[in-house]
């Protein structure tokens, strides 16, 4: 059962995917049956990793490519793009 | 966790334990009656005569002041204005600075019960000796089932669940190096907004290994591996990690766990086979020391983050602005 999905979003919160956001982040994407992915500028990272999905530096206004392979694939898609529209509950200041 | 306090000092156990250390020297009998209030008090007003308002359950001391007012009354006087305080008997009076005590004051002292005593130190470091003692005495304190260990002079408070592994934890960490204050039974009490533990008497630096028995820390590890007493700067609470359960993953939050009204900050420590817990508690240990040092490294790391994000956002906001 191969089931993959693959993604654009566009980081919309004010800092960026700094220490909060990207724990946020990796605690939703464990909680998936499935690998995670995030990809920007040719780096890839393991969503269920928070130093590797801090490395990507990812800056308000860029876009990471978010892929899924397995059997929850769809369901982590979905509650990650949720945290990046809800702009990972960060209080703009 | 309930918070007891102790009942009365016994005036015996006073003189007994730290009448050598205090320079005390009784020179009535020493009654036997308990100091049951902490503070100290300067009796000047009360032997002038004005009775109606004195902290008369408090430990008195007769200062350079006071005693300058005694030795300028006649004998009469002095035992008049010591007899006036009869029906508000203290437990003890202190003469400060080696001043001698006048004998109708040492008479009327052991007519009404009250237990004089003489102490060479002067009135302010006599009061900081005593009221620290009394002050210990009279601390709320607390039992826990827990495991307490000096890491790098930190004292970090293992809790858990039975079974979880504390003793194993602490065992590891004193092998290391570190030292033992109490294992299993844990006594907290508050100074001020430090919380201290220490261990029963009776139980010393045993504790009990699963599968070996009861230990001998000390004869094991030697004097170096155990400690008598230690403030309690972390919680760390060992727990099974189970499927689901979610932990800090940045280090940029604090959580406390509350100890007898002081937040004390708090660690989860999710367990997992073959995990090495006593490196982990070295680790916490030593960012504390970091923290205590003014430095965050969690908190550093993030910032050099956000800044670089920063710097690269402004430059697309720049590239986009050429284009248009």
């Amino acid at each position: 059962m191969k089931n993959k999905t693959t993604r654009i979003l566009k980081v919309i919160n004010r800092f960026g995917l700094h220490a909060r956001p990207a724990a946020m982040l990796v605690e939703t994407a464990s909680r998936f049956d499935c690998e995670v992915t995030l990809s920007k500028d040719g780096v890839s990272a393991n969503g269920k990793s928070i130093m590797s999905v801090m490395l990507l530096a990812a800056e308000s206004g860029s876009e990471v490519e978010l892929a899924a392979e397995g059997p929850q694939a769809d369901g982590a898609i979905e509650a990650i793009d949720a945290l990046f529209q809800a702009k990972f509950n960060e209080d703009e200041g | 966790m309930e918070i007891r306090h102790r009942g009365g000092l016994p005036l015996g156990r006073l003189f007994q334990t730290h009448g050598q250390s205090l320079g005390l020297e009784a020179k009535t009998t020493v009654f036997d009656v308990n100091i049951v209030e902490p503070d100290l008090h300067r009796p000047g007003l009360a032997l002038a005569g004005f009775v109606q308002v004195f902290s008369h359950k408090r430990v008195q001391m007769v200062g350079n002041t006071e005693w300058c007012y005694l030795d300028s009354l006649s004998p009469d006087q002095r035992r008049e204005s010591f007899r006036r305080l009869a029906p508000t008997p203290s437990p003890l009076w202190i003469f400060t600075h080696g001043n001698p005590v006048h004998p109708e004051i040492i008479e009327e002292g052991e007519a009404q019960g009250a237990t004089v005593a003489s102490c060479k130190r002067p009135t302010l470091e006599l009061a900081e000796h005593l009221g620290e003692i009394l002050e210990e005495h009279f601390a709320p304190f607390a039992t826990v089932h827990a495991s307490l260990v000096d890491v790098y002079g930190i004292g970090l408070l293992y809790v858990g669940k039975s079974g979880v592994g504390k003793s194993e934890a602490v065992l590891d960490l004193v092998e290391r190096g570190h030292r033992l204050v109490a294992d299993d039974v844990v006594y907290l009490a508050r100074r001020g907004t430090d919380i201290i533990g220490t261990g029963n008497e009776l139980l010393g630096q045993h504790m009990e290994i699963r599968g070996v028995g009861i230990i001998d820390v000390a004869s094991l590890f030697g004097i170096r591996a155990i400690r008598q007493s230690k403030r309690i700067e972390m919680v760390v609470e060992l727990k099974i990690w189970q499927e689901g359960d979610s932990y800090d993953r940045t280090g940029l939050s604090t959580y406390t766990c509350n100890l007898m009204g002081v937040d004390v900050p708090r660690t989860i420590i999710p367990l997992s086979p073959g995990k090495n817990i006593t490196v982990i508690g070295e680790v916490i240990a030593m960012n504390t020391l970091l923290k205590l040092n003014g430095k965050d490294p969690a908190r550093t790391f993030n910032e050099r983050l956000i800044q670089l994000m920063n710097e690269k956002r402004e430059e697309r906001a720049r590239r986009v602005a050429r284009w248009e």
